[in-house]
């Protein structure tokens, strides 16, 4: 646990240095680390929500025949994408 | 420490009677033994005692802290060695092959580059904003509409808005001399950085920050006596130039002496270090003349070679190459403002060492380039005079080159000398030309007395004419801390710029924020440093620079090297991909 909250703390730290969260006023650290935070919600958010279906496309386009429908061609893969 | 805290544990025991006597009991022979062996035992769990008191009190196993320490400036503690080696070139290897042995420029990691300018760029949007919704707490001038502004706006917006956020790291009020320790006065701001306000308390700290090279600015001494009793019979201020009533019988014997100090004709001194450069580069050079200047030079230097109007070639930092083709291509090419006709001098400024790269000058090779050539050389000393060499008189004594050899030599008596002013030695030739013709010399007022005689006293030291070997003793142990400390850093991983006999030391810590966050936590902890950043250096070069002084003891350093180790783990300094030296640094 004691660990965890150094390691936690060292992290925290090396962001505010690297940010300059250190050297700013309350209401700037604020803006900085709203940003941030919309910016990892977002990236997160979308990431669960459309990562697994480009992924799934992406890797039928990339391995055309080794999909479940092998008499499939390519011209349908591309139709796929253009749908989703 | 274990052993200290488990040792304490037992005479706790012992002194509440917990101790089972019965054992110790057994026998009558035995008993004698045991007790006798009991008394020893005591008497070593007092001492480990004593030394885990000590530990408790200190952090460090040096037991050596700013704040516990009296008041003592100027003096050297550490075991003085006949044997150890003075600020020296070897001169076994070629000039060449020595200079990049010695010299280290490490090459930034790639992703501690994109996030200082990462970091750079937040800072720059954030004032931006800052100055788009906020009026600056700053005094406006009324009625100047329609006027141009008379201060430069992106300067301006800089110190208000990135500056100002780390400026309780800068120009910090002392209160004591800058010996190896200093006093600062303590102060706070209420309104980030816009206004501080003094607490009436004051910090004792290990001042890292002087150029107190050898360690002659102190209270007390032999230097500070000798400037009293200066100030008591001549008064503080002739009021007046050189050339009218200003000159005095001290002002000559301080020439003559410099002039024997750096083993030239004659020299010239002036009363301002900054002012020996800006002024007396325009008196040597014109609008014809081509000057080849090396791209760390100091703002003096620039700002003289400026007003002097002559044409300013650049090139790069202690490349010997690139300032062949800088001479080659002037020489080749002429003036291309007169149709391609010879220049009528062409110059080459360099500096000793360079003072934010810690970096010292090639001079053999320089000087072999100016004979082939045919230029003048002008060399700044103003760090190196003293600090360098087994004699201290700078870098020709540092390489063993014959100081006639380089045409102009500059240096202060800022730094090593603990005074003030500025000097130029060479012939005597062209010390008369500059009597005549230099404005610091006919318009700035001279020397104070006492400020001269700190020089006398300071420079005769270091020759060894007070009878003395205080001075001898003081290069040698400059130049042995400059080797310890540069070598523990490099252990440490932390990456240093420069030359290692060098005793500027900058320590590179890129982040702008990394800068202001390592002064304020080596004042916490009672040490006093230098930053510096963006407009003294590249953007991406934010750097701490440790300035050595002959006055530190190895407590001392070793002191301030466990808190950089200690905060180089903690706010990540240590950058160097370097192999680590595992053995431990020899003092």
């Amino acid at each position: 646990m004691f660990n965890f909250k150094q390691l936690a703390s060292h992290a925290y730290r090396q962001y505010e240095l690297v940010t300059c969260i250190n050297m700013l006023e309350p209401w700037e650290r604020k803006l900085i680390n709203g940003f941030f935070l919309i910016m990892m919600t977002l990236v997160i958010f979308s990431s669960f929500v459309y990562l697994p279906n480009y992924l799934q496309t992406l890797m039928q386009f990339v391995t055309p025949l080794a999909g479940h429908n092998s008499g499939e061609n390519v011209a349908y893969v591309a139709q796929k994408m253009a749908r989703s | 420490m274990y052993i200290g805290y488990f040792n304490i544990n037992w005479l706790m025991n012992t002194e509440k009677g917990h101790v089972n006597c019965s054992n110790y009991c057994t026998d009558s022979n035995g008993y004698h033994f045991r007790i006798r062996s009991l008394r020893r035992k005591k008497e070593k769990i007092s001492h480990n005692t004593k030394q885990l008191f000590l530990l408790l009190q200190s952090p460090t196993s040096t037991n050596y802290h700013p704040d516990k320490k009296t008041i003592f400036n100027g003096a050297i503690f550490g075991k003085h060695q006949e044997e150890c080696k003075p600020n020296q070139a070897e001169g076994k290897l070629s000039p060449e092959l020595e200079h990049h042995q010695k010299t280290s420029f490490e090459e930034v990691p790639l992703h501690t580059a994109c996030l200082t300018y990462l970091g750079f760029y937040l800072l720059m949007i954030l004032g931006y904003i800052n100055q788009l919704l906020f009026v600056p707490k700053v005094a406006t001038e009324k009625n100047r509409e329609g006027y141009v502004a008379l201060y430069d706006a992106f300067e301006s917006f800089y110190s208000r808005y990135v500056y100002r956020r780390v400026k309780d790291c800068w120009n910090r009020p002392i209160c004591s001399v800058p010996g190896d320790e200093l006093t600062l006065k303590d102060r706070v701001t209420d309104d980030y950085g816009w206004s501080f306000k003094f607490t009436g308390t004051e910090t004792r700290c290990l001042n890292l920050g002087s150029y107190n090279y050898l360690g002659f600015a102190a209270a007390a001494g032999r230097c500070a006596d000798e400037s009293e009793e200066r100030a008591r019979n001549d008064g503080l201020a002739y009021c007046s130039s050189r050339c009218e009533l200003g000159d005095n019988e001290q002002l000559h014997e301080l020439e003559s002496l410099t002039a024997r100090y750096f083993g030239v004709e004659d020299a010239i001194v002036f009363g301002m270090g900054f002012a020996t450069n800006a002024l007396n580069l325009p008196s040597l050079l014109g609008p014809n003349c081509l000057v080849v200047s090396d791209e760390k030079n100091h703002a003096s230097i620039i700002l003289g070679l400026r007003l002097s109007g002559a044409t300013i070639k650049v090139f790069k930092h202690n490349n010997m190459r690139d300032l062949e083709r800088v001479l080659r291509e002037g020489i080749c090419y002429g003036n291309p403002k007169k149709g391609g006709t010879p220049w009528n001098k062409i110059m080459v400024v360099v500096e000793g060492i360079f003072s934010m790269e810690g970096s010292i000058v090639r001079l053999p090779e320089i000087i072999a380039l100016k004979k082939k050539y045919k230029a003048y050389l002008y060399l700044d000393e103003a760090h190196s005079v003293g600090a360098m060499g087994s004699h201290g008189r700078g870098v020709t004594d540092y390489f063993n080159v014959n100081p006639k050899e380089v045409d102009i030599l500059m240096g202060t008596f800022t730094k090593s000398f603990g005074s003030a002013g500025g000097y130029l030695a060479g012939s005597k030739k062209l010390i008369d030309f500059l009597r005549t013709n230099s404005h610091a010399h006919c318009y700035a007022g001279s020397i104070s007395p006492p400020i001269a005689q700190q020089i006398l006293t300071s420079m005769k030291t270091i020759m060894g004419e007070d009878g003395s070997d205080t001075g001898r003793k003081k290069i040698l142990q400059l130049a042995r801390n400059t080797r310890y400390f540069r070598r523990r850093l490099a252990q440490l991983g932390v990456i240093t710029y420069g030359h290692e006999d060098s005793p500027v030391v900058p320590m590179l810590v890129y982040l702008f924020s990394k800068i202001g966050a390592v002064v304020r936590t080596l004042t916490t902890r009672h040490i006093a440093v230098v930053g510096a950043g963006f407009p003294a250096t590249p953007i991406m070069e934010g750097r701490i620079r440790f300035c050595l002084s002959a006055a530190h003891t190895k407590e001392q350093l070793d002191y301030a090297l466990e808190v950089i180790d200690e905060i180089g783990d903690d706010l990540g300094l240590k950058y160097s991909r370097k192999p680590r030296d595992a053995n431990p640094i020899e003092y």
